[in-house]
């Protein structure tokens, strides 16, 4: 109903526009004012709105303007100029070279180009050249260590693997906080598709991998809730503003562009092993076991029988482990071929990218095609409209503990040359040492998924000056796309024995509609006081659905139809509609260049709140004040000054289908033995339903993140040296969220509002070039972030409550009061305390206190105590420094970054060190030791009279596996790590060589990613996510490894 | 005009969209899960629920620490060395009993009682009593008053397990006995008819009723039998509660009285249906965990027991089977171990979990009647236990006679109980739970330590650590709790 109203109404609104225009024609020509030497491709944009132009090859431009409005003039490398056009038909303007500007203007909320200086809030701008061919085919991955309060973290080396982003820490405890993100205009959607237990899946990726690095104009994040107010309740956890490229630049010259670059990708970060001892225990060989604590090389025997009856050599094999994993390689190719001016533009893009990962049967094709294009009627109505299509494939193996490969690679005798014995049998069987574990070979070629996502997404959108001071615009964008999936798993798995062939389809449709009025003025009651007032309106539709169906038992071996199961064990359909209806206004009013204040407040509607209480209203503030303008300071040193202040508030929504507590076909039973109904008894099936786990609300309200932000930037030496500070406060409150409640309630969670959770945090950028003479340039651009995540509170009489998602028992990703977002609660040893008498383990003295208590029966550590935070990942602070260095059509850029701090929670790790593979348990196995820890000493009475430090030695094996296995406090490692995350050279070659080629401009160029990594804490890649993208992080639990990548790539155009 | 028109054109859409919009909003119920569904459909969820408890992890444990099977690798080598954690028992809080069996009891009690349906309302309170015993008898004090209240107590305290067998009024706790003569009054209150036992007004039960297609005359005996269970349970702390208890039964004289009568939970013969014993010893990654005890093929083998070739499989020539706690290269070829055989598991994975049998009612008559002086002759029902277990292991009337002469009572009190407890625990081979009950009750048959034991402290598990999942979201829990050596209530040596 009120679509069809709004509709008609903007409808009619159109037919009474093409009468109101009144532009005039201004044109010039821009020169550099250093030689005054014309200047190509300078950008004129009308302040304040989109319309805009470049100087063609001799600095000439000419462009329709409302009378009245001011000119923008900005060029790489030079300082901005602004002109008022008043009655001017011809407008020259000299540009000053040398002057990083730092003021120029950027895209914000709802497309809205702000000058920067205007602004309240953080933003950090990425241009696309800083994305692009970087040996590197997923956008959010080279966002690593570029930007300040921003984290990002890959899931794996996996090709297509997701990638966390976190702006500004955590500020939901069960939304996503990932950012939203915009792709010219279009809300694009981010989502994983998981078809499987996140614990045991192939890392599905991240639908931002859809997009094409090579394709981005520039990338500007706006970090804070003030800057993406006008979003609305989604853009709460920030945004990210994509601008794709096109033709507007281009002159009305039409230009084809090709790159291409290929990258080879290596294993990276496994750790180092021992070569000393193999398969067995105590010493002695054992044909079965998975560890390395059997007789040394040296010494030992010579040949063993293994499970197969065969006699083979008993020796090392040192590389049974990284021979595993092959060379992975890149092809990433883009063309484009782009045209026209800044009224009437086309571009039109393919892009392939072709991935084969380091695992066998891991790849990740993508193919983008864009076609978008603007025009201006002579009517003065503005066109403009992009249509893309993409199709990503991506072919993943299962991880995971226990069945899986990655699970398996672990657990490797040091003596067991997985390269070259069998791992299929005859009948297609895994065959292995050990007959209750699969082949990891066998694993990855039997255990795989295979998804194809078709998308497409664009917008439309008219725009018309109805006046010169006030510009209606609407724009509808859409983003669909259907995830289809696959899951076989081969007779023999270990995790389905009988075999299985899952078929899935994920399906995901958003619509938004936006009908944006803008007035302005630029005299405002005062003179030198401009005001914009903006009011939008939003109209949102989400629509999901998933559907699978599991068919298990399969007959045939080999074929991977769901009609070769005998029986179907799992179908569902899982489908969601959500609409929001939003209102916004912004007024906007700067005052002579100096003093900015921004007011937006917004009010949505959701279906997803109960229907009395589903309307919310947010606002916030901005102020910016440019002392360096206000008091015309002139001087060498200090040539900009603004210091920026914001406050804001955001309300969010719910997830669809919160507000009742449901019925769910019922099932019992874990990853060894489950049942699901119907079951299917004695020819007869029985359907069973139970109580679903989480009890629902109709009491929920919206939840709200408010955040304050100060901020300064400086240029100094005529802005050589630049300083963009901020630091913040974030608080949530009200959180919507699934609280745990205990088991034996009947139920596993209930909905309601919760908590406070706050973030603090500091973010610095830092700019300079350090060194500028005879051609040579050397640009620093560091990066500094710091953020305290703390969780307040959560509801009375819970102290801590795990997140959503798949987890195992005993490490559990948990909100805990006092404690960051995040923090694995597990089982904790026992420690010796001296805060509490009437608690156990307490020392009155004090002189143990933290110690680990050792039963004194066995030397090892005590039984632990549950529900204790274990580990926390939130790292203390992240420094990323890029250089820039460029000598002519040379430049070379090096980017290094550390994460200080964190810890990981890792099954590899510690499966590794309790089965002896591990380096550190080569070394002295024959010597015994003594965990460190203390024994309790007790009277006659058995109460406990004191403590004394643990004498009792152990074997090298007890040790080793007595520190701790799968799920204990021992997986807790600091994730503390430097890297050289990118390395990049690439040569422009000179127009004089070009001059006889068809080539406009080419360029060749070198990069290497991941080359290198320092992390003292851990002995191996601390930087892996297994879990993925979401709210759960921190957890290595036996995924794939991480890559170096390097290789060469080439541009041209002509 | 033109600029008075305008404005309103502007302002009449928005307020149109705000008070027009509720409908266009109105679509967050939910497609995919129903909203209320019948006793029908959760009938069957509980009473599979139970007997999946009873027969998936649990049985796997219990089994092993009582030296019917050995533990070849993974976690059953752990608890065959008493090596038992607290995250080990996590799914019958979370998934199997207390967030499914038990609510949804409570749920077909609710709609029973309302809709005339007092026959799912018996049968819900029978199988309730019966998981909050599998509770109670695994974890000693457990929330059973306030539990299953939801929202309403999110962090149910705990009950003693004294106050959960006998009651607190001063608490308001009902005693499990009370539980389960509510359940049988709810039975005697729906109509049936006599002969089959069909209910024949109201909602009445059918082939959802997986144990006995809605013959409640069965469950009336089958909540008789389940008094029977929990009086023996407590025997030995409280004699003379349990003799009260098995003497109001038999004069009721309705219990499980023929193996036809057995409360069995059958399973299915394809993946997805299957009994989890099966699921995990035949299909399973994890099925060379579990191997025939060595201790347990002596025990049968010096008794020449019949039923030997019926329990296990022999794929070889001899038994493969492993000493429990044994830590040394496996028998080999792997597939000549001997496993839990069709008896146990069923021919594709049928099962049954037998919860509540005529074997069990007898060898229960049998130790109260040596013990408490209830009536009736230990010997006649020792022998009609062992003829119970042995017939429906399929073994002949003859052989069974000559069986039950060579291990006819004789000796001591003691040693006569040793004789009953000792064919009880082999006739409830695929039942963990029931003989580690007994064991811990009376320590017959004695057990020998295991091999390379460790744990705490190198004893035997006599409970279940609770689950991390409760404690750390309920603080009524202790934190550490009782770790595995310590003695419930009713296990008094």
């Amino acid at each position: 109903m009120c679509r069809i109203l709004l509709g008609s109404w903007f409808l009619s609104l159109l037919f009474c526009l093409p009468s109101m225009a009144q532009d005039v024609t201004v044109s010039g020509r821009v020169t550099s004012s250093d030689d005054g030497s014309t200047l190509p491709g300078v950008s004129i944009q009308v302040k304040g709105t989109t319309r805009g132009a470049t100087t063609d090859a001799e600095g000439q431009y000419r462009i329709n303007v409302p009378a009245n409005s001011r000119l923008v003039f900005s060029f790489i490398g030079f300082g901005t100029q602004e002109v008022t056009v008043g009655n001017q038909a011809t407008i020259d303007v000299k540009l000053t070279s040398g002057q990083q500007s730092l003021d120029e203007v950027v895209v914000t909320a709802q497309g809205i180009e702000r000058d920067k200086r205007s602004l309240g809030y953080s933003t950090q701008e990425v241009s696309g050249n800083l994305l692009q061919q970087k040996s590197e085919p997923t956008l959010l991955n080279s966002l690593q260590g570029k930007l300040a309060g921003v984290s990002i973290t890959g899931a794996s080396g996996a090709p297509g693997a997701s990638t966390n982003i976190n702006i500004r820490g955590i500020t939901s405890f069960n939304g996503s906080n990932q950012p939203l993100i915009v792709v010219d205009g279009i809300i694009f959607n981010n989502d994983v598709n998981n078809t499987q237990n996140t614990l045991f899946g192939t890392q599905p990726a991240n639908r931002l991998n859809d997009i094409n690095p090579d394709n981005i104009e520039s990338l500007n994040v706006l970090k804070g809730p003030a800057a993406a107010a006008l979003y609305g309740s989604r853009a709460s956890a920030g945004a990210i503003i994509i601008t794709t490229k096109s033709g507007r630049n281009q002159n009305n010259k039409t230009e084809v562009t090709l790159t291409s670059s290929y990258n080879v990708q290596d294993v990276y970060g496994i750790p180092r092993f021992q070569n000393d001892y193999g398969q067995g225990a105590n010493n002695l060989f054992v044909n079965n076991s998975t560890n390395s604590w059997g007789p040394g090389f040296a010494g030992g025997p010579t040949s063993i029988t293994n499970l197969q009856g065969q006699v083979r050599p008993y020796q090392a094999y040192p590389n049974n482990v990284s021979d595993f994993y092959r060379q992975g390689r890149i092809l990433q190719n883009t063309a484009s071929i782009a045209g026209g001016d800044a009224n009437r533009n086309f571009l039109l893009s393919f892009g392939n990218t072709s991935q084969g990962g380091i695992s066998p049967n891991t790849k990740f094709v993508r193919t983008n095609i864009q076609l978008s294009g603007e025009t201006r009627l002579t009517n003065g109505l503005k066109i403009t409209g992009t249509a893309n299509y993409v199709q990503s494939i991506q072919k993943g193996v299962s991880g995971g503990n226990g069945g899986s490969a990655f699970g398996q690679l672990t657990r490797i005798p040091r003596s067991y040359d997985l390269t070259n014995e069998p791992n299929t049998d005859a009948n297609g069987r895994s065959i292995y040492f050990n007959s209750t574990i699969i082949n990891p070979y066998w694993a990855v070629n039997n255990s795989l998924e295979n998804g194809q996502v078709d998308r497409f997404f664009g917008n439309f959108t008219i725009s018309k000056d109805i006046r010169p001071w006030l510009n209606v615009l609407y724009r509808v964008t859409g983003d669909t796309y259907t995830d289809r999936k696959k899951f076989i798993e081969a007779i023999g798995s270990a995790r389905t024995p009988l075999g299985s062939v899952s078929q899935g389809s994920s399906f995901f449709s958003e619509i938004n509609g936006d009908l944006i009025i803008n007035a302005r003025t630029n005299k405002f009651f005062l003179e030198g006081l401009t005001a914009n007032l903006l009011l939008g309106n939003n109209i949102n539709q989400r629509k999901a659905q998933d559907v699978f169906a599991v068919g298990a038992s399969l007959t045939i071996p080999g074929y991977y139809n769901i009609n070769n199961a005998s029986v179907f064990t799992g179908s569902n359909e899982a489908s969601s509609l959500r609409r929001l209806v939003g209102y916004y206004g912004q007024a906007s009013f700067g005052y002579k260049d100096y003093l900015y204040l921004e007011l937006t407040g917004r009010a949505d509607q959701s279906s997803t709140l109960p229907s009395t209480s589903n309307l919310y209203f947010y606002p916030s503030a901005a102020l910016s004040f440019v002392p360096t303008e206000a008091f015309k300071i002139q001087s060498d040193v200090l040539s900009y000054a603004k210091v920026r202040a914001s406050l804001a508030r955001v309300g969010r929504d719910a997830d669809p289908y919160l507000l009742n507590s449901v019925y769910a076909s019922s099932g019992f039973g874990n990853n060894v033995a489950s049942i699901a109904f119907p079951l299917s008894i004695g020819g007869t099936n029985i359907p069973g339903f139970d109580i679903g786990g989480r009890i629902g609300s109709q009491d929920i309200t919206p939840e709200f993140v408010t955040s304050g932000e100060i901020g300064i930037n400086l240029g100094f030496f005529r802005n050589r040296i630049g300083i963009d500070a901020a630091v913040y406060e974030t608080r949530s409150t009200q959180q919507i969220f699934n609280v745990a409640v205990a088991p034996s309630s009947g139920f596993d969670t209930r909905t309601t509002n919760v908590g406070v959770l706050k973030n603090r945090g500091i973010e610095l950028v830092l700019t300079g070039t350090p060194i500028r003479s005879n051609g040579f340039k050397w640009d620093v651009a560091l990066n500094y972030t710091l953020n305290r995540n703390n969780v307040e509170s959560i509801i009375e009489g819970v102290t801590q409550s795990v997140i959503n998602g798949n987890s195992f028992i005993g490490i559990s990703p948990s909100i805990f009061i006092g404690q960051p977002y995040g923090v694995i609660v597990g089982t904790a040893y026992s420690r010796v305390q001296s805060t509490d008498a009437t608690k156990p383990n307490y020392d009155e003295t004090g002189q143990f206190a933290g110690q680990i208590l050792i039963n004194p029966l066995t030397g090892q550590f005590a039984p632990g105590v549950a529900g204790q935070v274990t580990s926390n990942l939130q790292p203390r602070y992240t420094v990323g420094l890029n250089n820039t260095f460029s000598y002519k059509g040379l430049a070379l850029q090096v980017l290094v970054d550390t994460k200080q701090g964190g810890q990981i929670h890792t099954f590899g790790g510690v499966d590794v060190r309790s089965n002896g593979s591990l380096y550190v348990t080569g070394i002295d196995r024959d010597q015994p030791r003594i965990l460190p820890g203390v024994i309790a000493i007790t009277n006659a009475q058995g109460a406990v009279t004191g403590y004394r430090p643990n004498n009792i030695q152990l074997p090298a094996q007890t040790y080793w596996a007595g520190l701790g296995g799968l799920g204990s406090e021992a997986g807790t490692f600091d994730a503390t790590n430097y890297r050289l995350r990118e390395v990049s050279l690439s040569y422009t070659l000179p127009k004089t060589l070009l001059g006889k080629t068809p080539f406009g401009q080419a360029s060749v160029g070198v990069s290497g990613r991941n080359l290198f990594f320092y992390a003292p804490g851990y002995f191996a890649d601390p930087e892996v996510n297994t879990q993925g993208a979401g709210n759960i992080q921190g957890l290595d639990l036996s995924g794939q490894p991480n890559t170096r990548n390097y290789g060469v790539n080439v541009r041209l155009t002509f | 005009m033109i600029r008075h028109f305008k404005k309103t054109y502007i302002l009449v859409p928005v307020l149109a969209i705000l008070s027009g919009c509720q409908k266009f909003l109105d679509v967050n119920v939910t497609p995919n899960n129903p909203t209320s569904v019948t006793p029908a459909v959760l009938l069957p969820t509980i009473e599979v629920g139970a007997a999946f408890a009873n027969a998936n992890e649990l049985n796997r444990f219990a089994s092993v620490v009582v030296q019917q099977l050995a533990g070849a690798g993974g976690t059953p080598a752990a608890t065959d060395i008493y090596a038992t954690r607290g995250d080990d028992f996590n799914n019958q809080w979370q998934g199997e009993l207390y967030n499914s069996t038990l609510i949804n009891a409570n749920e077909i009690i609710r709609q029973g009682d309302a809709n005339n349906g007092k026959a799912y309302s018996g049968i819900a309170k029978i199988v309730k009593a019966y998981g909050f015993s599998l509770l109670t008898d695994l974890w000693g004090d457990v929330p059973y008053s306030q539990a299953l209240q939801g929202a309403t107590n999110p962090q149910p305290r705990l009950d003693k397990q004294e106050d959960i067998y006998k009651g607190n009024a001063s608490l308001n706790i009902q005693s499990l006995f009370d539980l389960v003569r509510d359940g049988l009054k709810d039975l005697d209150a729906a109509t049936i008819s006599p002969t089959t036992g069909l209910v024949t007004a109201g909602l009445a039960p059918g082939n959802d009723d997986v144990a006995y297609k809605g013959n409640i005359n069965k469950w009336k005996q089958a909540g008789n039998t389940l008094l029977l269970k929990m009086a023996n349970t407590i025997s030995r702390k409280e004699p003379e509660l349990a003799k009260t208890v098995i003497n109001e039964v038999l004069t009721r004289n309705v219990y499980i009285k023929s193996n036809a009568d057995d409360w069995n939970s059958s399973f299915g013969g394809s993946v997805g249906s299957q009994d989890p014993r099966y699921t995990y010893t035949v299909l399973s990654l994890f099925r060379d965990d579990l191997i025939l005890s060595t201790r347990y093929l002596n025990l049968l083998r010096s008794l020449n027991d019949p039923r030997l070739p019926v329990f296990f499989t022999k794929p070889g020539a001899d038994y493969v089977s492993v000493d429990n706690g044994f830590r040394g290269t496996l028998p080999t070829p792997i597939t000549s171990w001997s496993r839990y055989n069709n008896y146990v598991i069923g021919q594709n994975g049928e099962g049954p979990v037998r919860v509540l049998t005529n074997f069990q009612r007898a060898f229960i008559l049998a130790e109260s009647a040596l013990i408490l002086g209830t009536p009736g002759d230990p010997q006649t029902l020792y022998a009609e236990g062992i003829r119970a277990s042995m017939t429906l292991a399929g073994i002949p009337a003859a052989q069974i006679d000559t069986y039950i002469t060579a291990n006819a009572l004789k000796g001591t009190q003691q040693e006569r109980l040793a004789q009953i407890m000792t064919q009880k625990y082999i006739a409830f081979t695929g039942n963990g739970i029931e003989i580690w009950n007994d064991n811990r009750r009376t320590n017959l048959p004695a057990l020998a330590r295991a091999q390379n034991a460790a744990g705490i402290d190198g004893t035997p598990q006599v409970r279940l650590v609770y689950t991390a999942t409760e404690t750390t979201r309920n603080p009524n829990f202790p934190n550490p709790g009782p770790q595995t050596n310590v003695k419930l209530w009713w296990d008094i040596d």
